[in-house]
């Protein structure tokens, strides 16, 4: 009992067992000047705010604000990331395009609103509330369910139990309770409190790990969770295919294919062929000639391997005197012999034919030198080493510069043509420089103009120098080697 | 007629000058509280535990294909070349479509006091939500990267440095669809808290105790928290009213905005409002019936009840059917000949099938309820419901199908075939709703029953008044 004593009093409840004698008791509850009464009821009774003299709530106000707030955000943001921060064009529309923004406008507002209605009224209404020393009577458990009761609380300036209790007593109040503290405890539980930080710490890991990684660098390869198309599977050129009738991943141009800047030239530059002479002589030929050099390449053409096989090898034993030899090749280069063309043909010579024909031409590429070197080894019997350019059979008077063009363009024996590598005037820079090639070797001193002559001995002289301070290094190293 | 509703039972009658009961038979507040209680007290039926198994298992299996799609990539559907929208984007509109009875029936039919909605409100909000959560997955898994979906929202991206589009419907629908989703969610909520209370004060066990305990807020029933409480159930109903119509309004934007033929109407916004609350109440009915029966919640979801909802699936079922009337005149007035081509091919082209099942299930079977019988029968009105739910999937798909099969450009043309992981999710989305509803119908207070104890107090008062 004194435990009880103890306890603060919050107030006396009664029960009610319906609603108009509920409400005939707030009326007189109301009318006696009790201040801080409050009726407690399983669904909302209408007439007991006035019986009880409730005042309206301000909570309609909070709804209006929040719903402006919902409008100005959303049309602030719409304007702002549309108009100014990013401006799109869609489909002529002007940037500020305001109808446009109206839809998310209103559902702004619509959504802000709701949350003012919904926090709004817990947060009047002082709820979430886990503990209320009213649930301390059982009794009370019928308030959701059939049971109507009126509480005056303690600190009402009127209150005075015997006369509050005589009230309830009067208007039919039953089961009147004097309301104590609730002495259960109203902390949340700690295994929950425990639970609850353990979920929030291991829910924070992956946003740490996350941010760390933003921040820092790393050499290792990005990690892929989900691929991005990071990795399509694409074809290289070599690999076969399924998708095509051809079986090959590789597409070859469509047929008629011209590439930039390679248009306009006439047929006698393109071939290498005066073709007003081979037309007159042989028109099937000269027609299936126009066909390989401006049609597309490929199986169902008679290829460029044809004609290239027909073309009589510098090497290979003189054939019969066939359509090849009638040919009437250009003999000219079409783009002359200017330091420009020379320097030109230089620089395509080393990219394109010096793997293999060696910088000199003497045939003794990279390509070659390692064919030989492998020769023992691996089988390669079919290997025929590239040609010589220092070849008399290949000199300007036996292999016509168009020839020679032509060679270039379309291949011979084990060399692919290499047209669609090297552009036409580009070819012919290397027609040119070839010559040039050729010529030094069997050019005398004479033939360099006579205020250059001595640059040539003097070079000549550095070259013989630098070669013999290198053979004896080399014999040196040799003996060195030998002796230990 | 009188065979299929038991004596006491039957409140469809009416009567002028008298105003027909709705809560049936000598029923207490006590009454109301035990037979929603017991539902969720008792222990669960066998049939609501093969059900749920059932329902639980399709979810499972919609989870697998999903995985399974973002693993292998959208290709897995039968979505292509031109009709990239396909089934996800049917079953996203249809779903939104049910979701909108929910929020009606709560919203509108409060604001016009219509009293009736007390004791299906709940259910239907709760399907609400169920139904936009099957919505959700939809768009959000057509994206194509999934996990990319949040760049839908406006959030100051550090990989993208853009902003989303605000004049495309496409954003508008998102921010629709998600403001729905959450009011409709605070909406059903807010309604729960009392009823919850009730469950947490009737509770013997402490988990339960403790659970209810939570969810209820400390919720006393004290007159100031209803009042502003019942303030803030009118605002939020007064927002969510228009914001049903909206939603829908904007769903229809995705296809009227664009300049397809066969979407590109003015007439869609209402058409689609009118055909959502169609079906939405169709699924209430298909839903609520069978529930109330097996539930035994006959007297507070009465034959009135269902005899209101059948006359405003009958309405809308007609407003949708002079909808589709409507566009074929347009097409024949407008002189468009892309227009006009779009809905001959819908009625005769190679789709013409799915046309006539959609006119049937939609324009005609709802047409059964002039008569009084027919709404008045539960099991018919379920089975035609039924109808309603698959003419109104049918009528999806005829617009987002066929119209993008043939558009403009004939060399573009395709049919459309619905691959397995197609018809999985489909059927899946079926069993994530009705594992939610079955649920629901487990654990939370499947009628209002502070509202209903409220109707019922009235009933009272003016039985009373009569008799004075």
């Amino acid at each position: 009992m004194s435990e009880n004593n103890e306890k603060k009093i919050h107030g006396i409840s009664a029960e009610y067992e319906s609603v108009d004698s509920l409400l005939n008791a707030c009326r007189r509850v109301r009318d006696a000047g009790y201040k801080k009464t409050d009726a407690y009821t399983p669904f909302p009774v209408h007439g007991i705010d006035k019986a009880l003299g409730i005042q309206p709530t301000i909570l309609p106000w909070i709804v209006l604000g929040c719903g402006l707030t919902g409008t100005v955000i959303a049309l602030v943001m719409q304007i702002w990331m549309n108009t100014y921060d990013y401006p799109y064009i869609i489909s002529g529309k002007p940037y500020l395009s305001l109808p446009a923004f109206m839809p998310i406008a209103f559902e702004l507002t619509v959504l802000f609103a709701s949350f003012g209605a919904f926090f709004g009224m817990w947060a009047l209404n002082g709820l979430p509330r886990f503990s209320n020393p009213l649930f301390t009577d059982p009794r009370f458990d019928r308030v959701t369910d059939d049971r109507f009761f009126l509480y005056v609380d303690a600190s009402d300036d009127l209150y005075d139990s015997a006369a509050v209790t005589e009230l309830f007593k009067q208007t039919g109040g039953e089961h009147i309770n004097t309301v104590l503290e609730d002495d259960s405890p109203d902390k949340i539980p700690k295994p929950i409190f425990m639970m609850w930080g353990l979920v929030i710490a291991t829910s924070v890991v992956p946003l740490l790990i996350i941010l760390k990684m933003r921040v820092t660098n790393s050499d290792l390869p990005r990690f892929h969770i989900f691929f991005d198309m990071d990795f399509s599977p694409s074809k290289d050129a070599q690999q076969g295919s399924t998708l095509f009738a051809d079986g090959r991943a590789m597409r070859t141009d469509v047929p008629g294919t011209i590439a930039r800047g390679e248009s306009g030239y006439d047929l006698d530059f393109m071939t290498g062929v005066q073709m007003d002479k081979l037309s007159a002589v042989d028109k099937p030929g000269a027609e299936r000639l126009v066909r390989l050099t401006l049609g597309p390449i490929g199986p169902q053409d008679e290829g460029p391997a044809d004609s290239a096989e027909e073309e009589v090898g510098e090497d290979d034993a003189p054939k019969a005197p066939g359509v090849m030899e009638t040919i009437p090749w250009l003999t000219a280069n079409p783009l002359g012999n200017s330091r420009e063309v020379l320097e030109r043909g230089q620089k395509y010579f080393g990219i394109y034919c010096s793997v293999c024909h060696g910088l000199n031409g003497g045939g003794n590429g990279l390509v070659n030198r390692r064919a030989i070197k492998i020769l023992p080894t691996q089988k390669t019997q079919n290997w025929i080493p590239p040609s010589s350019l220092h070849q008399e059979s290949l000199y300007a008077e036996n292999y016509a510069e168009g020839k020679l063009f032509s060679t270039i363009s379309n291949g011979i024996r084990k060399m692919p043509g290499y047209a669609g590598q090297i552009k036409t005037k580009d070819r012919w820079a290397i027609v040119a420089y070839v010559r040039a090639l050729q010529q030094s070797r069997n050019a005398t001193l004479d033939s360099v103009p006579s205020d250059r002559q001595e640059e040539i001995i003097e070079r000549q002289n550095q070259v013989q120098q630098e070669l013999q301070e290198q053979a004896e290094a080399e014999k040196a190293a040799a003996e060195e080697a030998a002796e230990n | 007629m009188s065979l299929a509703i038991p004596n006491g039972l039957d409140n469809s009658s009416e009567k002028p000058g008298e105003r027909a009961p709705l809560v049936l038979g000598d029923t207490t507040y006590h009454d109301i509280t035990e037979s929603v209680c017991k539902v969720a007290e008792r222990k669960p039926s066998t049939s609501w535990v093969i059900g749920f198994l059932i329902s639980f298992a399709l979810l499972q299996w919609l989870t697998v294909c999903i995985l399974y799609l973002i693993y292998t990539g959208v290709g897995v559907w039968g979505n292509r070349s031109p009709i990239f929208w396909g089934w996800p984007i049917v079953n996203f509109v249809f779903w939104v479509g049910i979701g909108h009875a929910g929020t009606l029936i709560s919203a509108i039919l409060f604001l016009f006091r219509q009293e009736w909605r007390t004791s299906i409100n709940r259910a239907a909000e709760a399907m609400t939500i169920f139904a936009v959560a099957c919505a959700g997955t939809f768009p959000g898994i057509h994206v194509g990267r999934a996990w990319l979906a949040f760049w839908l929202a406006p959030y100051p991206s550090l990989n993208l440095w853009m902003w989303p589009q605000f004049r495309s419907p496409l954003l508008w629908d998102v921010f629709a669809v998600s403001t729905y989703g959450t009011v409709s969610l605070l909406f059903w909520y807010m309604g729960m808290v009392p009823d919850l209370a009730t469950f947490r004060d009737r509770s013997t066990n402490k988990f339960r105790r403790f659970a209810y305990g939570v969810l209820s807020l400390g919720w006393s029933g004290s007159s100031r928290h209803w009042m502003r409480y019942e303030k803030a159930y009118a605002l939020l109903a007064a927002f969510a009213a228009p914001l049903v119509l909206s939603v829908h309004t904007i769903v229809s934007f995705d296809f009227a905005v664009s300049q397809v033929p066969g979407w590109h109407t003015t007439i869609f916004p209402p058409y689609f409002v009118a055909g959502a609350i169609f079906s939405g109440f169709a699924m209430v009915l298909t839903l609520m019936i069978p529930a109330r029966k097996m539930l035994g919640l006959e007297q507070l979801i009465t034959i009135r009840h269902l005899d209101n909802m059948c006359k405003i699936i009958l309405a809308t079922g007609s407003i949708v059917g002079l909808a589709y009337g409507t566009e074929f005149f347009i097409a024949w007035y407008g002189q468009v000949q892309e227009e006009q081509f779009a809905f001959l091919n819908r009625a005769f082209g190679p789709y013409w099938w799915a046309y006539w099942t959609m006119v049937t299930c939609n324009v005609i079977s709802p047409q059964l309820f002039w008569f009084k019988k027919f709404r008045t029968t539960p099991w018919i009105i379920v089975i035609i419901s039924i109808f309603v739910n698959i003419g109104m999937w049918f009528e999806r798909f005829v617009i987002v199908v066929t119209s993008l099969s043939r558009d403009y450009l004939p060399s573009a043309w395709a049919y459309f075939t619905p691959t397995w992981v197609d018809w999985s999710m489909l059927i899946g989305s079926f069993g994530l709703f009705f594992t939610l509803f079955l649920l629901f119908c487990r654990l939370m207070p499947v009628i209002n029953m502070a509202e209903t104890k409220a109707t019922l107090a009235k009933q009272h008062h003016m039985s009373h008044a009569d008799k004075h």
